[in-house]
């Protein structure tokens, strides 16, 4: 799904507002009943299940929220779609001392983004990064295979419990995973610092924590939920939430975009005689 | 910034355990050791083609997901797997043992082991093996240092990998990069479209995974011996698995006249490694999850690597905090 103006992103941003009630003002509100409609349905919808009776959430994923531009409610800004936000209560209760890095952070957003060095994005922003993902399921884990980067995340569902060594520092986090009723919930923990949540230079550090909670409302979309903590830059934990539609054009699949070798691609000229 | 560290610390470990490690005693025709060095199997015998009798998944798939690993060699020399890295200015890979004590070529055909590149692309390949310890042009840096996936085949040499299978698909876990292979019959992507580890189109003949390869970008190098393959290759690769499901040979056919003077067979031998298996480092470096009072389960864990911008010839650089 090619993002293919600002304008569409803010239709989109609008119809994700209409999806949780529409408590915005963001372009495009007039599409908002339909949307509303939609969800109202879905929810009595049949989800696919695997052989053991839980929610397969198998398929090709994205988010059409403007969450990774920015989580917070925003106005439209050159590099960003206007939005209401993804956070619940709006606002990421920074510590005084992070609210200023973010800050500083936000004001180098067009060179600092580790997005522009098409590093690994993270928990949970790889999630919500308006590029497709795929889930792979087995009874014992669930892979998120990104195409930004062609990372791979392991949610181990097997009742593995996070490494006794604590401090490896994942990209994506250690993810252990558990169903609760048809919720997949998974703890992640053990990050590295390198990361940011969005474009907007929302950030973390190592003791980043996230809980996710990732529910089929019907066959084609997931209620993604995901609460952060993190001691030193937030000063309670926080929620977000976006959902997640499934791809369903005919023959899409995901392509290998190891975006990271663009910049020494010119080096490698494929030899010739 | 660890996963960096690591990711470093595995390039200095390659380039500094190249040599001849006597891990195995590669005159005896031993079973597969359990663990040590990068290279302990000298010749394995083949696996052959035929009907699948053991386990399947439920969309008909022979079960063979699991850790996996090639044991001659690792990719510092591609027609020479146990022949350390030529033009070494330090010596360590110098080979002790004479030439035919040392594991096959990995191109089985043709018979003399040796790719068939045109004359000006063996003079390129010469010029890659030779810029290897002289990085004279950033392209004499191996891409796979910087990061880049190893691509095809290097990705089957270069540590172990991990294989997961599921409904029409079978997904390769690389340390560096990964592999999504389409059992769907699908056509290849267009052909602008280029790829590191190219575009996989597969399918199951008895115990055989056949996959046909196209939109290779070709900028990933075979070994540090500098051979290579154009964007013109097409591969037919077949993944044989014997009957206990504890090896497979890898045996494709890369066809590329741009390069070559004829099409030519590269063969990988590969062992399944398990939690019998301690982690050693190279070929299976699956640790026990944190299972307590349980059965044992190898925990994969992520493996990224990330702004790793230093040769292995001249010996990777760790960057500061």
């Amino acid at each position: 799904m090619a993002i293919t103006s600002p304008a569409a992103q803010s239709r989109r941003a609008a119809s994700f507002v209409g999806f949780f009630g529409g408590i915005g003002v963001a372009l495009g509100l007039s599409i908002c009943p339909i949307l509303i409609a939609e969800a109202g349905h879905a929810s009595g919808g049949a989800i696919p299940r695997t052989s053991d009776g839980k929610p397969d959430l198998s398929g090709i994923w994205q988010t059409t929220s403007a969450a990774d531009f920015d989580l917070e409610p925003h106005s439209g800004r050159k590099d960003a779609p206007p939005s209401v936000g993804v956070v619940e209560g709006g606002v990421i209760p920074y510590t005084p001392e992070a609210l200023a890095t973010k800050k500083r952070n936000f004001e180098a957003r067009l060179v600092d983004d580790p997005r522009l060095k098409c590093w690994t994005l993270g928990t949970p922003r790889g999630i919500y990064y308006p590029e497709p993902f795929q889930i792979f399921q087995r009874p014992q884990d669930v892979t998120v295979f990104f195409e930004f980067g062609h990372s791979v995340r392991t949610i181990h569902t097997d009742g593995t419990l996070h490494p006794l060594d604590t401090d490896q520092e994942f990209w994506l986090g250690d993810s252990r995973g558990h169903w609760e009723g048809d919720t997949l919930v998974v703890d992640v923990r053990d990050f590295n610092d390198q990361t940011w949540l969005s474009r907007a230079g929302d950030f973390h550090d190592e003791a980043l924590h996230v809980v996710e909670r990732w529910t089929l409302i019907d066959a084609n979309t997931i209620d993604y939920k995901a609460t952060l903590e993190d001691p030193k830059i937030f000063s309670k934990p926080w929620n977000i939430e976006v959902f997640l539609y499934r791809h369903r054009e005919p023959h899409f699949e995901l392509i290998e975009n190891y975006c990271y070798t663009l910049d020494y691609d010119q080096y490698y000229p494929v030899p010739k005689q | 910034m660890k996963r960096i560290m690591e990711c470093l610390s595995v390039a200095l470990i390659s380039a500094c355990t190249t040599s001849p490690v006597p891990v195995a005693d590669h005159a005896a025709p031993a079973p597969v050791a359990p663990t040590g060095g990068i290279h302990f199997e000298l010749n394995p015998p083949p696996v052959a083609s035929g009907p699948w009798k053991g386990k399947r998944l439920p969309d008909g798939q022979p079960d063979i997901a699991g850790d996996w690993s090639n044991t001659a060699g690792n990719h510092n020399n591609f027609t020479d797997p146990q022949g350390g890295i030529p033009d070494d200015p330090l010596d360590r890979g110098k080979p002790v043992k004479p030439r035919s004590a040392r594991a096959p070529s990995r191109v089985s055909d043709p018979p003399d082991g040796e790719l068939p590149y045109l004359p000006w692309a063996r003079a390129k390949q010469q010029e890659f093996q030779h810029g290897f310890f002289n990085n004279t042009k950033p392209e004499y840096v191996e891409p796979l240092a910087r990061c880049a996936p190893a691509g095809i085949p290097k990705s089957l040499y270069w540590h172990g990998y991990e294989i997961r299978q599921y409904p029409g698909t079978v997904v390769f876990l690389f340390n560096s990069g990964s592999r999504i292979i389409h059992l769907d019959n699908q056509v290849h992507l267009p052909e602008n479209i280029s790829l590191w580890q190219g575009d996989s189109r597969g399918h199951w003949e008895g115990n055989t995974l056949v996959v046909d390869v196209s939109n290779l970008n070709s900028k990933a190098r075979l070994g540090r011996t500098g051979d290579f393959t154009t964007e013109h290759v097409h591969i037919v690769e077949r993944y044989i698995f014997d009957p206990g499901n504890q090896r497979y040979d890898y045996v494709a056919v890369f066809t590329d006249p741009t390069a070559f003077s004829r099409p030519f067979t590269v063969t990988i031998p590969a062992r399944r490694w398990t939690v019998a298996n301690k982690p050693n480092g190279w070929h299976y470096e699956v640790p026990l999850a944190n299972n307590p009072g349980k059965a044992p389960i190898g925990d994969h864990l992520e493996r990224i690597c990330v702004e790793n911008n230093a040769g292995f010839g001249r010996v990777a650089v760790q960057s500061k905090k």
